[in-house]
C-alpha cells in the first residue's frame, strides 16, 4: 500500500498523538502545548483542503482492529472519504482551527491547566474526525464515546467550580442513556443488516420487515438524541455552558452536537431512505419538532448569553433532525452546514464579549455595547442575521429549504417550522436590543473594550461565512452531501410565510424591548416567565423524579435488598440451620464414656447381625 | 474329645462377662480388667480353633502364634493403661469413669 | 522456564519469611524477574509446555498451549508487579507478610492458568486463597474477622462444591487433564450427567467469581482487604473462575452446549443479577471501597455473558471467547489500579468516604489523572482497555442471531415483534447494556465526589505526592492505554 494512499489517516492520528503529549508531557508548558494543538488543526484543516481540491486522492488502508474468522464480525478501521465525509471534515477542521485560535486569547492568564485544555480539544478533534470519517458504524460509536468524553472534559475544565463538574457529568451520563440506544441499534442492525460497514448495506433494507426496521432505525436514532440533544434528553446541552466558551462554539454549537444529524443522514445515504419506514420517520421528525418549539419557547425567557444561545442550537438542531425525518438530508445538512458558521460566530462573538465584559454573562448587566466595541457586535449581528434568515444571509437558504421539504412532506412541520421562525427572531434581537443598546448597566460592560486579534480574527472569518456560505456558488462545493445542489428560491408560500415569521418575530422584539434603556425584561414576573427560566420544569422533574426517585430509590432498594434478603436473611437461615444441626450433633457427645462404649457395642452388636444374616 | 462348640461357648460368656463389665462398673481398673478379659476370650477361641483345624493331631500354630501375640501385647497394653490410670488417679483423685468428662463441660 | 514462573515467587517468599530480606525489595526483584521470564514465555511463537512429574499415571504438565493460559499469565504477572510496587505495608513485619503472601497468591494464580492437570489447576488455586484469608484477617480494615470468615466459608464450600463437579466430570470422561477431556470429546465420549456437573461447576466456579445471588462475600472482602491483597484477588485471583469455565467449554468445542447448556438461560438471569442488580447497589454505595468492590462484582456480569454466548452458538462464537479474554485481562488492570489508587487516596485523606472528599484534583492532578484514567477504563471508554472486550462481547451476543419475521408496521406491534424474535442472550444483552449508563453513573459521581469541586476538608490533608508513590498505577497506566488502542488479540 502506498503511504501517500494512507495520508487520511492522519486526520486520526495527528490530533491524538498532539492530545498524549500535550496532556502527559506538556503540563507545566502550556504555550508549546496551544501551539502543538493549533499546529495540528491547521495541519489537518490543509489535509482536508488538498483532498476537497483534488490534490490528493486515492483511499485509505483499512486496518483490522479486532481479528475474527468471521468477516463480517470483524471490526475493521477503515475511512470512507467521499463529499459528504470530507466537506463535513471542511467544517469540523475549519471551525476547529477558528476555535483554537481564539482560544488564545480568550484562556491568556487562565490559571487552570492549559494543557488539558487544548489536550480536550485535540481529542474533540481526533474523536470527530473518527466519527465523520468511520466507514462503520462501530468506528462511528467509538469517535461517538470519544466525543462525549472530550466534551466531559472540557465542559468541566474548571472543575472545582462544582457547577461546571455536574455539568460535566450530567452530559456525559444523559449521552450515555442516548449510547444505550445507539449500540443496541448498532447491534441490531449487525443482525439486520449482517453488517456494521456503511458501504454493504445499500440495498440490503427492502428485504426486511418494516416492524424490526422502524425498531433498528429508532434505537440508532436515540444515539442521535443523546448526542445532537434532543427531547427528551436535551438536558446536558444548556448545562454544557459552563465549559469555556471556545468550547461551547466548537462542541456544543458547531459540530459534536450535530454528529447525530450527520450520523442519521450517513444512515440515510447508507441504507438508503427505504430503511426509514414511516414510523421511524414520524418518531424522528416529532422529537426534532419538539425539541424545536420547546427549545425556542425557553430561550425567550433566558439571561445568560450563553444560554441563550444554547437554547437557540436545541431549536436548530430540533430543525435538522426534523429534516431528517423528512427524509430531507440534504436540507438538514445544508442547515447543519450553515448553521455551524453562525452558530460558532455566534458563540466566539459571545466569547468576546463576555471576556471584554469581565466575565459578565448576563444580558441584562450588559448594554451600549455597540459604541465600545462595534466589529465584535458588527460580527455577532451578522450571525444574528443568519440565525433569523434574513434573506441573502446564509441560514435564510438553508431554512428555506427546510421549510420547502416541510411543506411538500408535511405541513404541519412547515407552520411547527415557521413558528419556531417567529420565536427565533424574537428572542434574538431581544439578546441583541438589550445586550447591545442602551446604556451600560454594570461596571464590567462599561469598561469593556475590543477584543484583540486574536478573537477578533475568527469572528471577521466566521462573519465572512456567515454571510456567504448560503449561495450556490460556495453552498454547491462545500455543504456535506453527495451531489449537493443548491435550489434556486421561488416566491411560494414558504417565502411568504417565513418572511411573515421573520416580520412577527421583529415586531414584537421591538414592541417589547424597544430600542434599549429598558432595565429589566417587561415579561418577567408572571408564572409562564417562571416556568421558562425554570426550563419547563423538565431538569427538576429528572433531578427530582427520575434520578433522586426512581434511580436512588431502586438502588436503595437493590440494597436493602442485597443486604437484608441475600446477605441476611437468606444466607442467615442457612447459618442458623447450620448451628441447630451442629447442636442436635453435640448431644451426641455427652461425654461419658459408658455411653460411649454402650454405642460402640450396640454397633458391633448390629454388625455382628447383620453379617449374619445377609449371608 | 471335647468339642469346638464347647470352646466357644465358654469364650462366648467370657467375651459378654467381659463386656458387661466394660459397660455396667464405673470403676475403671475394672474396666481395664474386664478388657483383659475380652481378649482372653479371643485368646480361648482362637487356641480351640487351631486344635479344631488341626490335622492328624497337629494344631494349626498361626492361630497359637496370633493368641502369643495378643498375650503379649496386652501385657504391654496393661503397663501402659495401668501407668495411665496411676497418673490420672494422681492428678484427679478418682478412677471412676462418670467423672471423667471434662472434654463436654 | 514455566517451572521459574512458579519456583521464583516461592523462593523469593521463602527467603523473605526464613532469611528475612527486606519485604517489598525482594518480591519487587521476583515480580521484576517473573516479569521478563513470562514476557518471554507469553510471547514466544510455540506454546511451550513441561511436564512436571507423574501423579497417578497423569503426567503434570504446565503449559501455555490452553486458549486462555498466556493472556491470563500475562495479566497475573502484570498485576503482581504493580502490587508489590505500590505496596505500602504499616511496618517491616507487616511489609514482610504482605509480600509473601502477594507472592503466593500470584504463585496460585500462575500455576492455575498453567496447569494442564485439572487437579493441579484445582490445587493452585485453592493454595492462593489462603493467603488471602489470612490477610483480610489480619490486616484488613472494619470488621475484619467477620469478613474474612465469610469470605473463607462461601469461598471454601464453593471449592468444594466445584470440586465434586471438576471429579465427576473427569471420571465419567475418563480424563484428568483438560487436553485430555478435549482427547475424549474428540473421542466421542460425553459425561453421562451433564446437567448435574454443570451446576456444580456453574456454582463452584459462579461463586468463586461473585456470580449473583452468591457475590455477597466480595465486595466487602475486597473493601477490607489490604491493597495488594484487593489487587491480586480481585484482578487476578478472582478471574479463576471464568478461565475454569471457558477452558472447559473450550475444550468440549462444538459439544460445549451438551455440557452446559440446559442451564444458559438460568446463567442469563443470574448475569443480569450480576449487571443490573449489583449494578444498583453499587450506586447506593458511599464509600470508594464498597463502590469498586461491587464494581467489580458488576462487571463480572459482561464475561459470563460472553460465556452465555459462547454456550447458546455452541462454541461456534470466536468473538465472545476473544471479547472475555480481552475484558478479563482488562478488568484486571483496572480494577487493580482502581484499587491502588484507593490505597493512595486513603493514604492521603484518610477517609474513603465519598461526600467527604472533594477537590482532590486541584492538590493532587497526577492522582486524579490517574483515577480518571482508570475509571474511564472500567466505564468502557474507547482506546482504553475495556472497550474492545466489552464491545466485542456485545457484538458476539448478536453473531449468531438470526432475526425472526415480523409483519406489521404499527408501532406496539412492532415492539411486540421484535422481543418476540429476539432468542434470551439477545434480550439478556439489552438488560447488560444498561450497565454501560449504570457504570458511567457511579464512576463519575465517584470521581466528581472525589477530586472535582471545592477542596473538601478530608481533601485538605493530602500532601504531596512522590513518584514512587504512583509508579506502580504508572505502569498499569501503560498497558490499560496500550491494550485499548492495540488489542492483544493474537495471544
Amino acid at each position: 500500500m502506498n503511504m501517500i494512499h494512507n495520508l487520511p489517516w492522519l486526520f486520526l492520528l495527528l490530533p491524538l498523538v498532539v492530545a498524549a503529549i500535550d496532556w502527559v508531557c506538556l503540563n507545566k508548558h502550556p504555550r508549546l502545548a496551544a501551539t502543538l494543538s493549533l499546529l495540528s488543526a491547521a495541519a489537518t484543516l490543509g489535509l482536508c483542503i488538498a483532498y476537497l481540491t483534488g490534490l490528493q486522492t486515492g483511499t485509505p488502508g483499512v486496518y483490522t482492529w479486532m481479528p475474527c474468522s468471521l468477516e463480517q464480525l470483524c471490526l475493521h478501521l477503515g475511512l470512507v472519504m467521499d463529499p459528504l465525509a470530507m466537506r463535513m471534515m471542511l467544517v469540523v477542521t475549519g471551525i476547529g482551527l477558528l476555535v483554537h485560535f481564539f482560544s488564545i486569547g480568550y484562556m491568556k492568564g487562565d490559571p487552570s491547566n492549559l494543557s488539558r485544555y487544548y489536550a480536550g480539544l485535540s481529542i474533540f478533534m481526533f474523536s470527530m474526525s473518527t466519527i465523520v470519517l468511520a466507514d462503520n458504524l462501530a468506528m462511528t460509536f467509538i469517535g461517538w464515546e470519544m466525543v462525549g468524553f472530550s466534551s466531559y472534559l472540557l465542559i468541566g475544565h474548571w472543575f472545582n467550580k462544582a457547577s461546571a463538574a455536574d455539568a460535566a457529568k450530567k452530559a456525559f451520563i444523559t449521552n450515555r442513556v442516548g449510547d444505550f440506544g445507539f449500540l443496541l441499534g448498532i447491534l441490531l442492525t449487525l443482525g439486520f443488516f449482517g453488517t456494521m460497514n456503511f458501504a454493504d448495506m445499500a440495498g440490503k433494507a427492502a428485504g426486511i420487515a418494516p416492524a424490526v426496521l422502524t425498531v433498528t432505525i429508532v434505537c440508532l436514532f436515540c444515539g442521535a438524541v443523546g448526542k445532537s440533544a434532543q427531547f427528551p434528553l436535551h438536558v446536558w446541552l444548556p448545562d454544557a455552558m459552563e465549559g469555556p466558551t471556545p468550547v461551547s462554539a466548537l462542541i456544543h454549537a458547531a459540530t459534536m452536537v450535530a454528529a447525530g444529524v450527520y450520523m442519521l443522514v450517513r444512515l440515510q445515504v447508507s441504507m438508503g431512505t427505504e430503511a426509514f419506514t414511516e414510523t421511524a420517520c414520524n418518531i424522528i421528525a416529532w422529537t426534532g419538532a419538539i425539541t424545536a418549539i420547546i427549545a425556542a419557547i425557553m430561550a425567550v425567557q433566558q439571561d445568560d448569553i450563553k444560554r441563550i444561545l444554547a437554547y437557540s442550537t436545541l431549536s436548530q438542531l430540533g430543525y435538522m433532525v426534523m429534516a431528517v425525518g423528512l427524509l430531507a438530508g440534504e436540507a438538514a445538512m445544508f442547515h447543519l452546514y450553515t448553521h455551524a458558521w453562525f452558530k460558532a460566530l455566534l458563540f466566539l462573538g459571545a466569547g468576546a464579549i463576555i471576556i471584554c465584559c469581565h466575565h459578565e454573562q448576563d444580558i441584562w448587566k450588559m448594554g451600549g455595547l455597540t459604541k465600545r466595541m462595534p466589529l465584535t457586535v458588527l460580527c455577532f449581528m451578522m450571525g444574528t442575521c443568519a440565525l433569523i434568515a434574513i434573506p441573502g444571509f446564509s441560514g435564510f437558504f438553508s431554512k428555506e429549504a427546510i421549510l420547502d421539504a416541510a411543506l411538500s412532506k408535511n405541513p404541519v412541520f412547515f407552520w411547527i417550522g415557521a413558528g419556531v421562525a417567529a420565536l427565533t427572531t424574537f428572542y434574538m434581537l431581544r439578546l441583541c436590543i438589550v445586550a447591545f443598546m442602551g446604556p451600560a448597566r454594570d461596571h464590567g460592560a462599561e469598561h469593556a473594550k475590543e477584543a484583540g486579534f486574536t478573537m477578533a480574527l475568527p469572528l471577521v472569518i466566521l462573519a465572512v461565512m456567515a454571510v456567504i456560505s448560503g449561495y450556490g456558488f460556495i453552498a454547491n462545493d462545500l455543504v456535506p452531501f453527495n451531489g449537493f445542489h443548491a435550489h434556486g428560491f421561488a416566491l411560494g408560500l414558504p417565502f411568504y410565510v417565513s418572511m411573515g415569521a421573520l416580520a412577527l418575530g421583529i415586531l414584537l422584539a421591538l414592541a417589547i424591548y424597544g430600542l434599549g434603556g429598558r432595565t429589566k425584561d417587561p415579561l418577567a414576573g408572571n408564572c409562564i416567565s417562571k416556568a421558562l427560566r425554570n426550563r419547563l420544569y423538565i431538569d427538576a422533574l429528572y433531578d427530582k423524579v427520575i434520578i433522586g426517585g426512581l434511580q436512588q430509590g431502586f438502588a436503595h432498594v437493590m440494597e436493602f435488598l442485597d443486604c437484608y434478603i441475600i446477605r441476611g436473611i437468606i444466607c442467615q437461615t442457612l447459618v442458623w440451620f447450620t448451628v441447630r444441626i451442629g447442636y442436635l450433633c453435640s448431644w451426641l457427645q455427652c461425654g461419658s464414656l459408658r455411653a460411649y462404649t454402650l454405642v460402640s457395642a450396640m454397633g458391633l452388636i448390629i454388625l455382628i447381625l447383620l453379617l449374619a444374616y445377609q449371608f | 474329645m471335647i468339642p469346638l462348640a464347647h470352646y466357644l461357648i465358654l469364650s462366648g460368656i467370657l467375651f459378654s462377662i467381659g463386656l458387661a463389665g466394660v459397660l455396667i462398673r464405673k470403676n475403671i481398673i475394672v474396666v481395664f480388667m474386664c478388657l483383659e478379659m475380652m481378649l482372653t476370650a479371643a485368646n480361648v477361641a482362637l487356641v480351640a480353633f487351631s486344635r479344631a483345624q488341626g490335622t492328624a493331631g497337629v494344631p494349626v500354630y498361626d492361630a497359637q502364634v496370633l493368641s502369643l501375640f495378643i498375650t503379649g501385647i496386652a501385657a504391654a497394653e496393661v503397663a501402659i493403661g495401668l501407668a495411665l490410670i496411676v497418673a490420672m488417679f494422681r492428678a484427679r483423685r478418682t478412677v471412676e469413669s462418670t467423672a471423667l468428662n471434662s472434654l463436654k463441660d | 522456564m514455566l517451572i521459574w514462573l512458579i519456583l521464583v515467587p516461592v523462593i523469593a517468599a521463602a527467603c523473605i519469611g526464613l532469611l528475612k530480606t527486606p519485604g517489598r525489595l525482594t518480591a519487587i526483584i521476583s515480580a521484576a524477574v517473573s516479569l521478563i521470564l513470562g514476557a518471554l514465555a507469553v510471547l514466544a511463537p510455540d506454546c511451550c509446555t513441561e511436564c512436571l512429574t507423574s501423579f497417578c499415571g497423569t503426567p503434570l504438565q504446565l503449559t501455555l498451549g490452553l486458549p486462555l493460559s498466556r493472556i491470563m499469565v500475562l495479566l497475573a504477572i502484570l498485576v503482581t508487579f504493580a502490587a508489590v510496587c505500590g505496596m505500602k505495608a504499616p511496618n517491616a513485619d507487616a511489609e514482610r507478610s504482605w509480600a509473601i503472601s502477594a507472592l503466593l497468591i500470584s504463585t496460585g494464580a500462575i500455576g492455575a492458568f498453567m496447569s494442564d492437570s485439572i487437579i493441579a489447576f484445582y490445587g493452585f488455586h485453592e493454595l492462593a486463597l489462603i493467603p488471602t484469608f489470612v490477610m483480610i484477617g489480619y490486616y484488613g480494615r472494619g470488621d475484619r474477622r467477620n469478613i474474612a470468615w465469610t469470605a473463607t466459608i462461601y469461598l471454601g464450600l464453593a471449592s468444594m462444591v466445584l470440586l465434586a463437579g471438576l471429579l465427576i466430570l473427569c471420571t465419567e470422561m475418563h480424563a484428568w487433564t483438560f487436553n485430555g477431556l478435549a482427547a475424549a470429546v474428540q473421542a466421542g465420549i460425553m459425561p453421562e450427567s451433564p446437567c448435574l456437573i454443570a451446576a456444580l461447576l456453574l456454582v463452584g466456579f459462579g461463586t468463586l467469581v461473585s456470580l449473583f445471588p452468591f457475590h455477597t462475600w466480595a465486595a466487602p472482602a475486597y473493601a477490607s482487604a489490604p491493597t495488594p491483597v484487593a489487587m491480586l484477588h480481585a484482578g487476578v485471583l478472582k478471574k479463576f473462575g471464568l478461565y475454569g469455565l471457558f477452558t472447559l467449554a473450550a475444550m468440549f468445542g462444538p459439544k460445549c452446549q451438551e455440557l452446559f447448556g440446559c442451564w444458559n438461560n438460568w446463567l442469563l438471569v443470574l448475569l443480569l443479577g450480576n449487571v443490573l442488580w449489583v449494578g444498583y447497589v453499587t450506586i447506593s454505595q458511599t464509600r470508594l471501597d464498597d463502590m469498586l468492590g461491587n464494581s467489580s462484582v458488576m462487571h463480572m456480569g459482561y464475561i459470563f455473558l460472553a460465556f452465555a454466548a459462547y454456550i447458546a452458538c455452541n462454541g461456534n462464537n470466536e468473538l465472545a471467547f476473544q471479547g472475555a479474554a480481552l475484558l478479563m485481562l482488562a478488568h484486571g488492570l483496572t480494577i487493580a489500579m482502581l484499587f491502588l489508587l484507593t490505597g493512595q487516596i486513603e493514604a492521603q485523606t484518610r477517609t474513603l468516604e465519598l461526600d467527604c472528599m472533594g477537590g482532590l484534583g486541584t492538590k493532587l492532578p497526577a492522582l486524579g489523572f490517574l483515577f480518571g484514567l482508570a475509571g474511564m477504563a472500567s466505564v468502557g471508554l474507547p482506546l482504553l482497555a475495556n472497550f474492545a472486550g466489552e464491545f466485542s462481547i456485545f457484538v458476539s451476543c448478536f453473531a449468531g442471531w438470526t432475526p425472526a419475521a415480523a409483519t406489521c408496521d404499527c408501532w406496539l406491534g412492532s415492539v411486540a415483534n421484535f422481543f418476540g424474535g429476539m432468542g434470551p442472550v439477545q434480550l439478556a444483552t439489552i438488560g447488560a447494556l444498561w450497565g454501560l449508563v449504570i457504570s458511567a453513573i457511579y464512576m463519575l459521581r465517584a470521581f466528581r465526589n472525589i477530586f472535582e469541586g471545592p477542596v473538601g476538608t478530608a481533601s485538605e490533608r493530602a500532601t504531596k505526592l512522590t513518584v514512587l508513590d504512583i509508579v506502580a498505577a504508572c505502569f498499569l497506566a501503560v498497558f490499560i492505554v496500550l491494550f485499548g488502542i492495540v488489542p492483544p488479540t493474537c495471544l
